[in-house]
């Protein structure tokens, strides 16, 4: 009997002592956390390492130090103990909806060291308390607490416990610092993050705070000539010239993975365009033009200059630029008209780069050919060039003279039309983004107003060279043909092309608008043929009025013209609208995906897909790679696809993306495609070699 | 003629001009049409020349929750009494989390005692993603010119403690002090906290 009263008393008496111990582990409904310590025996003012291990259940996840988009970073207060911050494992990302999160799911490990106090006597216990913290979620978030505790002897010799190898091994997933210098330097879209290392295939970074990466953007990868370079779209609170972009960098090579932490700065003076050693050394930053957008400012006026040149060859401007050259083989002042011409084309490709630069300024996303967005525009352009149209075939002549061709105008009259020849020129030549300048363009709109406005300049002065070479240099004038009457056909026939652009105009407002807009159009073309006869028959004062009140109000139809709700047209079975979850959803089955960026209004897109996209050859082989095909019209603004073109360093379609199994990376595909091409790309087997 | 053509052109080059907008801090705020919890369609321009607040939720998330511990309600009252325009906005998915109808929505403001100007209802999520709203609670200020003042959090401390609310700066109350004082928000752009929006997946 006494002894069993000992027993009670004893057992009586330890009961409070056990409870101020806490646990070293609990379970939640969606957690089970318990402490592990490195030590079986701690010393006074020994510091050791402890770990939190979170055995998360299935499909839900908790989040790392910078939890992306939404979520919320475990957290661990102790008390009886001073300890460090807690070291993270690399997370993994976890793309919700359009979200992405940074976080773990399964067993994760988070280590931290604690310090015993230095006056713990030997003999005593050890007992630090732990206030656990973590928000965890699968569709649902649920924010959980738990208590645990440690309770280890205190001696004067510490021993290792039975858990240090553990420990040791989960030491293994905390990235240590890079043993590599990286760097950090603006870019279009936000800043580019790039380091040594050969044969990097994929490559991801972890911003280690809110705000400096945009944590949903695709991050595009460029690796070659033993580096690597990552574009990093910025988030809302960007990284500013003098502070710092820290995080973790996970590579992929052949010989596996694996992650670093870096910390860069981004350089004082960042933002105010390229320094003096971007100009000095364009060509060893540039491989190829295509898919940079980090180009120098020369390399892209030199792009500018080429594109402008190929602008001369697109269908609506070739007429008009036709007219122009035939203008020469008349009597005249050439060279002054050959200069009026390229002050009209430059004139407009300033006003141009000065409305982006206000847009830009007012916080707009703007991207080359934006202005066809808008379908107003787009009538406008078709009932310039109807007007055009209408010149040439001879329904009526324009006083000024657009061309002034044999009506002995006066050399001022002829000038102001070579102008506006000019202008006319630059305008109908905006939808058609010829390969090379994509990334002109892409670069130009990223930098500071004038080098923005060097680059259109650059453009205008490509588009305006050979009618300048031509009324400069009279050799070159000498290979046109003689004057004579054909001209006059010539001519007449110039109409049917600028009729045609007309058709297209009004294919693309049927995209935009639907039917109505079409017959609204039709009816305000029909307004300005009635007006301009009525001009004509009537030569009085008053059929000019009706003639001008006839144009006021095929305007007018213009401005009741609106956009029809948004819905993509995929009239081939086998294409699928675009949507960036489509493709997360996609890309986590490891299904292969081809994306396609286009619009109505985008020459070179139809072109690509009519003789590349759309061959039988081309679907074969989608249809073996079992690649599912999405589509993005960007016909109308569509914000999403903006962002996806700026992830990739365009500002305007086309853009071809495609997703190999299991890659991290999309590889971009050229601006012209070849069935060969396609072909060739979507069947690489593993993740191809990064874009050159 | 030459007028007319002159117009013409420059009309065709300033056209760009009538492009789109996004939810950027200073440019003019997305525009929306939506479906109320009672049955009515609001437009944001309808608001024009008043201060507009737009607050995402889901009434399920315990960070919403944290903050109609009564804060919400609080900012809502004083708000409503300055004159602005407090919409809150559900951007939940069918089938998701937070995703109510109408009668539901005015129910569990009735309940918790909210005061808005009207409950949006976003199912497609498509103001969601024209503003970029990421959680729940996600704030935005449209000033009365229609430009987005603010977006972020609904305070500074990003926790599920209903005890951390006195501790925080609050955003919202202060970028609301700031435009009817006629000042520029000091912090127009914090980290926002708490659930993920629920979107269709």
């Amino acid at each position: 009997m006494p002894s069993f009263l000992r027993f009670l008393s004893v057992a009586l008496l330890a009961v409070p002592l056990l409870a101020l111990a806490a646990p070293p582990q609990a379970g939640t409904e969606h957690v089970k956390a318990r402490l592990v310590a490195s030590q079986d025996t701690v010393a006074p003012g020994q510091r050791f390492t402890v770990a939190l291990e979170q055995d998360i259940k299935a499909h839900w996840h908790t989040y790392w130090l910078n939890p992306g988009d939404s979520g919320q970073a475990t957290s661990i207060t102790w008390t009886g103990a001073e300890a460090g911050p807690i070291q993270w494992p690399t997370p993994a990302v976890q793309p919700i909806g359009p979200l992405v999160n940074y976080g773990y799911e399964g067993r994760v490990a988070l280590l931290l060291d604690l310090t015993v106090p230095a006056d713990a006597k030997p003999g005593s216990r050890f007992q630090p308390v732990a206030e656990v913290r973590w928000l965890v979620c699968k569709d649902v978030c649920i924010p959980e607490q738990v208590t645990l505790g440690l309770d280890l002897p205190v001696a004067a010799q510490a021993q290792a416990g039975a858990d240090a190898a553990q420990i040791d091994e989960w030491r293994g997933a905390i990235p240590k610092p890079a043993p590599f210098a990286v760097q950090l330097k603006p870019a279009a879209q936000g800043v580019q993050l790039s380091g040594p290392g050969e044969g990097v295939t994929k490559a991801y970074f972890f911003a280690d705070t809110w705000g400096a990466v945009a944590h949903s953007a695709p991050q595009a990868l460029t690796a070659e000539g033993g580096g690597w370079a990552l574009e990093l779209p910025a988030g809302d609170d960007p990284v500013k010239p003098g502070q710092p972009l820290s995080g973790v960098i996970v590579l992929t090579t052949a010989s596996g993975q694996q992650a670093w932490t870096v910390t860069a700065p981004m350089p004082e003076g960042a933002g105010k365009g390229p320094g003096p050693a971007d100009l000095a050394a364009p060509s060893a930053a540039v491989p190829t033009p295509a898919p940079e957008s980090d180009l120098g400012v020369l390399t892209a006026m030199a792009l500018a200059l080429v594109g402008g040149l190929i602008l001369n060859l697109m269908p609506c401007v070739f007429p008009v630029l036709s007219i122009k050259a035939l203008a020469l083989v008349n009597q005249g002042n050439h060279k002054a008209e050959g200069l009026a011409y390229t002050a009209g084309v430059l004139a407009s490709f300033a006003l141009l780069a000065a409305v982006l630069i206000a847009l830009r300024a007012g916080g707009q996303q703007v991207g080359w050919g934006f202005q066809f967005h808008s379908p107003v525009f787009v009538l406008v352009v078709a009932y310039l060039l109807f007007m055009v149209g209408l010149n040439l075939s001879g329904l009526f002549d324009i006083g000024g003279g657009f061309t002034g061709i044999g009506s002995g105008l006066a050399a001022r009259q002829g000038l102001a039309g070579s102008f506006f020849t000019g202008v006319l020129a630059a305008v109908v030549a905006t939808p058609c983004t010829a390969p090379f300048m994509g990334a002109a363009l892409a670069f130009a709109l990223a930098q500071p107003a004038a080098v923005l406005l060097a680059v259109f300049l650059a453009l205008g002065l490509g588009l305006a060279l050979p009618f300048l070479v031509l009324a400069f240099w009279p050799a070159a004038q000498r290979w046109l043909p003689r004057p004579g009457a054909w001209m006059d056909k010539f001519k007449q026939f110039l109409a049917f092309p600028m009729y045609a652009a007309v058709v297209w105009l009004l294919w693309v407002l049927a995209q935009q608008t639907g039917p109505d807009g079409v017959a609204l159009a039709l009816g305000g073309l029909v307004l300005i043929a009635f007006a301009l006869w009525l001009r004509r028959a009537s030569r009085g004062l008053a059929g000019g009025a009706v003639a001008l009140a006839s144009l006021v109000l095929a305007l007018g139809v213009g401005s009741v013209i609106k956009p029809v709700s948004a819905d993509v047209r995929a009239a081939d079975a086998a294409v699928e609208a675009y949507s960036a979850e489509r493709v997360v959803e996609l890309r986590a089955q490891n299904k292969p995906v081809f994306v396609n960026m286009t619009a109505s209004w985008c020459i070179s897109c139809l072109v690509n897909e009519r003789v590349a996209l759309s061959r039988p050859e081309v679907k074969d082989a989608f249809a073996k790679a079992g690649i599912t095909y999405l589509k993005g019209d960007w016909t109308r603004e569509d914000p999403a696809i903006t962002a996806v073109l700026k992830a990739h360093g365009r500002s305007g379609v086309p853009l071809y993306l495609y997703y190999a199994p299991g890659a991290a990376e999309a590889q971009v595909l050229p601006q012209i495609l070849t069935p060969g091409l396609v072909i060739e790309a979507v069947s690489t087997p593993t993740n191809p070699a990064p874009r050159s | 003629m030459t007028l007319l053509r002159r117009s013409l052109l420059a009309a065709a080059l300033i056209a760009p001009a009538l492009v789109h907008a996004a939810a950027n801090v200073d440019a003019p705020a997305p525009a929306f049409t939506a479906m109320t919890a009672d049955g009515k369609t609001v437009n944001l321009a309808d608001f024009k020349g008043k201060t507009v607040v737009l607050e995402w939720t889901n009434h399920d998330c315990p960070y919403v929750k944290k903050h109609y511990s009564g804060n919400m309600q609080g900012q809502q009252k004083a708000a409503a009494a300055q004159g602005v325009v407090w919409l809150q906005v559900i951007s939940s998915a069918p089938g998701q989390q937070g995703h109510v109808d109408g009668a539901t929505a005015q129910k569990l403001n009735a309940d918790r005692g909210a005061v808005v100007a009207a409950t949006l209802l976003d199912p497609k999520g498509e103001i969601g993603k024209a503003y970029g709203a990421q959680t729940t609670p996600h704030m935005y200020v449209i000033a009365p010119d229609g430009k987005l003042a603010y977006k972020g959090g609904i305070d500074s401390i990003a926790s599920n403690k209903a005890d951390d609310i006195a501790k925080a700066d609050p955003y919202v109350t202060q970028a609301l002090a700031a435009i009817a004082a006629g000042r520029k928000v000091e912090k127009a752009s914090t980290r926002p906290y708490g659930c993920s929006v629920k979107y269709a997946s």
